[in-house]
């Protein structure tokens, strides 16, 4: 199961820490996500893009997850050396595209 | 008056400039706020400032406001920004000439000082230890800095740095009952507008692809909300506004650039996230409530800037046509091995188009593309090393695979952000009053 066929997200950054959000779209999709998106699967998916610790933050209320990378952005995001500025908005998709049993 | 309706006409120092017209001249909205202070605005204004007192003001100041200010007054609106940069004083003074050039005789217009905590920058205590020169040190300031403004009625709002959020609730702090939940609540409205068309359908794709098409990303309205005394608000649009604002663009929005859910710094109140609930009450009209104060901190945030020397030289080369991905794949060896005394952690090369976003957690490439890009951004201690890694890509075109050509290259200042915080009462603020002539 694709983690982006039950959830929409979005990334963040401040400073040299990368935030990321899934929102599932149903209390089932949430329940899924809660229990198969651990911190450490999605530290293990984040690792072979960027360093740093992600650490995971669970709000059922808002059927939503969030994955908080400290490190992840060493300098922040002016220190980058990706092509141009701001590939970090595109890191959710590390997540959205992955696929749990 | 129990409430008030808070807009959004910027979520960033480049923002389109149309919707804060649109939503001051609704009549409908009490204050628009404008959100564009960063990083590369302020540093470009922290350098100015020191050849010339005047300046440092964000250099789009003339291009937003000029339109927005009469549409403003004549609709009764307050507008609230921290367009003022490094300078918000000499911002106040500017923008009464420009009220005052636009038909705004009599605007007052009040500048509020104190976030540039540069004099008491030993006194910060930073996160980490940095080297290089610091350009610039500035709090985070709160609402309640915006207090007098807004009681003693201002027409335009100035400041420098100053949480994102409280340029909207300050707005609210006159109508709050006297607990922290209002506070918590007025807060996090400032929070969901304060990145205008993220909130409105603009980055925010749904799992099947679904999303708002050209014209209504093109045309994005931003929002506004109507907010209670108790805190709770109506987020919506205007009438007739492109856009799509539910309980998942608001829920996004909300946790977006936080990390606890449970315990949201901001310089007026600490808030907790976890009970907020998003009702949809009518086409684009979503009621927020729920959110909790947890404190209120005793220290603020400071951001510091240091120079560093050197750049990041970013530099591109382009194949198109049959075998274009194989010898993009051949050139970016190529300048691998040409770069192979350059220290890793200082270097970069990858293809735009297959994996330059997402590194080796990119999709699979395709097996033919019809062209790539090999890109190459590397530290470079001074402009001489910068040259050095353009010109090796330039010459790829002579002495590289076939047709390599489309050159780019663009050189960034190296420049860190070091964050810090500082106990709150050292931080003085002060409000300066100019009325256009």
């Amino acid at each position: 199961m694709r983690v982006g066929s039950l959830a929409i997200g979005r990334s963040g950054d401040k400073g040299g820490t990368l935030d990321l959000t899934l929102v599932a779209l149903d209390d089932a999709g949430y329940r899924w996500l809660e229990s198969r998106l651990t911190e450490a699967v999605a530290q293990a998916a984040l690792a072979r893009v960027m360093p740093g610790q992600a650490k995971r933050y669970a709000v059922p209320g808002l059927r939503a997850l969030k994955f908080v990378v400290s490190g992840a952005l060493p300098g922040g995001v002016y220190a980058t050396l990706h092509a141009g500025l701001h590939w970090q908005k595109a890191a959710i998709w590390v997540l959205l595209d992955l696929e749990l049993d | 008056m129990n409430e008030r309706v808070v807009a959004c006409g910027a979520g960033f120092a480049g923002d389109r400039t149309e919707p804060a017209v649109a939503l001051a001249a609704s009549g409908r909205v009490h204050a628009v706020a404008l959100e564009c202070l960063a990083e590369r605005t302020l540093v470009p204004g922290l350098r100015a400032r020191r050849s010339d007192p005047q300046a440092g003001a964000d250099p789009r100041l003339r291009r937003r406001l000029r339109p927005l200010l009469p549409v403003a007054r004549a609709n009764g609106c307050r507008v609230i920004s921290n367009l003022g940069a490094a300078n918000p004083r000499a911002a106040g003074l500017q923008i009464a000439r420009l009220a005052g050039a636009c038909g705004c005789s009599g605007l007052r217009v009040a500048a509020v000082l104190g976030d540039d905590v540069m004099a008491l920058a030993a006194q910060v205590e930073w996160q980490e230890p940095f080297s290089g020169e610091l350009l610039g040190a500035h709090a985070y300031l709160g609402a309640d800095a915006l207090r007098e403004a807004v009681v003693e009625g201002a027409d335009v709002i100035v400041t420098g740095r100053v949480a994102d959020s409280a340029l909207f609730s300050a707005e609210l702090l006159p109508i709050l009952l006297d607990e922290a939940d209002a506070l918590a609540g007025a807060t996090t409205v400032g929070h969901l507008l304060e990145c205008s068309g993220q909130v409105t359908g603009g980055n925010f794709e749904m799992p099947d692809g679904d999303s708002l098409s050209a014209r209504e990303f093109a045309e994005l309205g931003f929002p506004l909300a109507r907010v209670f005394a108790d805190g709770s608000a109506e987020i919506g649009l205007l009438d007739g506004a492109s856009g799509r604002v539910d309980a998942l663009t608001c829920t996004l929005q909300l946790l977006y650039e936080v990390h606890d859910p449970g315990s949201y710094i901001t310089p007026d109140v600490i808030l907790d996230f976890t009970g907020v609930k998003f009702e949809q009450i009518g086409r684009n009209l979503v009621r927020m409530s729920g959110a909790r104060a947890r404190g209120r901190p005793r220290k603020l945030k400071v951001s510091g800037f240091v120079e560093q020397p050197g750049f990041v030289a970013d530099v591109e080369i382009g194949y198109a046509g049959t075998h274009a991905l194989q010898r993009g794949r051949i050139a970016a060896d190529a300048l691998r091995l040409r770069l192979d005394d350059w220290q890793p952690e200082d270097l970069r090369i990858d293809l735009v188009g297959v994996d330059s976003t997402l590194g080796p957690a990119s999709l699979p490439a395709p097996n033919r593309a019809p062209e790539v890009r090999v890109h190459v951004s590397a530290r470079c201690a001074d402009a001489e090393m910068a040259q050095i890694v353009e010109d090796e890509v330039y010459s790829l075109t002579l002495s590289g695979p076939a047709g390599g050509g489309s050159v780019r290259s663009e050189r960034r200042p190296s420049l860190a952000v070091v964050d810090g915080l500082i106990p709150r009462e050292l931080v003085r603020t002060e409000t300066v009053w100019e009325q256009a002539p």
